[in-house]
């Protein structure tokens, strides 16, 4: 992981173009008109996409330069949390602008490169026994049930939901 | 360049064919885009359609934590909003940790019961993601029978782990025995991209509560990357081995042999 913030800005510059692609495509049906999703799933979410690789760079680059060895991914959560915190100075458009940028749209991309990715493990994974699979899906299963078990009891206890 | 182009194609088709609905009886559960996408991906790989080569391979498994970047931006964008209600969960958020215990008790009989001997160990005592892999690698050498374990598990989550995760979390919400919310926090125990597929299929069924929904999933996750390395050093993997040592008894009727690891340091 010694790539070159030059070669990381134009790898966030081009995840970001093909989310944005991404991004118009629901709204096709929504809008019922392809100029119409368009503007509102591409145009209107640029502004959004160019402050997200902004904090992406930005935490890249403080990862680098701060002591302490924390990843990139705790400065961005970080980062993005207290620019949107409500009441922080442009709080409210920052938080408008990137909304326009779906989500699940920008897991799509890296959904992608995960998928190709993967190709490197096809081999050991076809190899591993029937049993080590049985034991990853009560992982699994067990890890996630126990955890909504106590979420969904304490959150109503403490009335969230 | 040409990673990217196959990218474009796969997202865009993936986007157009669109999330789908299937009817379960109980529910409905939602298959999504990135589902799609990340199966029509590895379906490039030079094992089944050779669009893909080792170049491409390579080169998109090491953007990959680069282009996480955006969604992590994305996401603290999300959590910053609603973090005075998320704050207010902070309880719920820090003993769900705890869910991963239950695990282990069903997990490490299992896993003896099926034959695997201290491979149990590293396969049973969390989810098996990076952190924990590295600790197993620190405690016990991953070439030895607990790492071949956490190694097993690790590989299965990278493969199928997503897609798992996504249909999971869509059965359990269809079951209705959950609130929405709590199954968004859960999913934060697994990796970045399993909490993603399973808030993505929770959000396809509750629009409205959409934004809440990717932020309690978001959060989660943040946390458990944090305090997940802690519960696994101090609690999990002492009762693993604890109870590995019972059920090996039990089912040899005899003292469960130490590891590996500790075997060449008495050796020394």
């Amino acid at each position: 992981m010694n790539m070159k913030m030059q070669d990381i800005i134009q790898v966030l510059i081009i995840t970001g173009l093909i989310s944005l692609c991404a991004n118009f495509v629901p709204q096709i049906a929504k809008t019922g008109s392809l100029m119409e999703a368009f503007n509102k799933g591409t145009v209107e979410a640029i502004p959004g996409m160019l402050i997200l690789i902004a904090l992406a760079a930005v935490s890249m680059w403080l990862a680098r330069v701060l002591p302490g060895g924390l990843p990139g991914a705790a400065y961005v959560v970080t980062l993005g949390c207290i620019l949107t915190y409500p009441g922080m100075p442009g709080s409210a458009y920052i938080s408008a602008a990137t909304a326009k940028v779906g989500f699940l749209q920008l897991c799509t991309p890296l959904l992608a490169y995960a998928g190709i990715a993967i190709a490197k493990d096809l081999d050991v994974f076809a190899q591993s026994s029937w049993r080590i699979l049985l034991v990853s899906a009560v992982v699994f299963v067990g890890t996630y049930l126990g955890s909504a078990i106590i979420a969904q009891v304490i959150l109503k206890s403490i009335g969230i939901i | 360049m040409k990673l990217h182009l196959i990218v474009v194609a796969l997202v865009m088709a993936a986007e157009f064919i669109g999330n789908i609905s299937i009817n379960l009886g109980i529910g409905k559960i939602v298959l999504l885009p990135m589902m799609y996408a990340l199966i029509m991906g590895t379906l490039t790989c030079p094992r089944f359609l050779k669009i893909t080569g080792e170049k491409e391979i390579m080169g998109a498994s090491s953007l990959l934590g680069v282009i996480l970047m955006l969604l992590m931006a994305r996401y603290g964008t999300l959590v910053g909003p609603t973090l005075p209600k998320i704050l207010a969960s902070s309880p719920a958020l820090i003993l769900q940790e705890f869910g991963n215990l239950g695990t282990i008790l069903i997990g490490i009989p299992l896993a003896v019961f099926l034959g695997l001997k201290r491979e149990a160990i590293g396969a049973a005592h969390s989810v098996a993601r990076e952190p924990n892999v590295a600790l197993i690698g620190e405690r016990y050498g991953l070439d030895g029978a607990e790492g071949r374990g956490v190694m097993g598990v690790y590989i299965a989550g990278t493969v199928i782990g997503t897609i798992f995760f996504g249909i999971m979390a869509s059965i359990f919400a269809a079951s209705g025995l959950f609130h929405p919310i709590a199954l968004a926090m859960a999913a934060g125990v697994g990796s970045a991209s399993m909490m993603t597929a399973a808030v993505g299929s929770l959000a396809a069924m509750y629009p409205d509560m959409a934004k809440d929904l990717a932020a309690y999933g978001a959060a989660s996750n943040m946390l458990s990357g944090l305090d997940g390395l802690y519960m696994s050093v101090c609690l999990a993997l002492p009762m693993s081995e604890w109870l590995y040592k019972k059920v090996y008894r039990l089912k040899y009727g005899v003292e469960a042999p130490p590891s590996e690891a500790a075997q060449a340091k008495e050796n020394n």
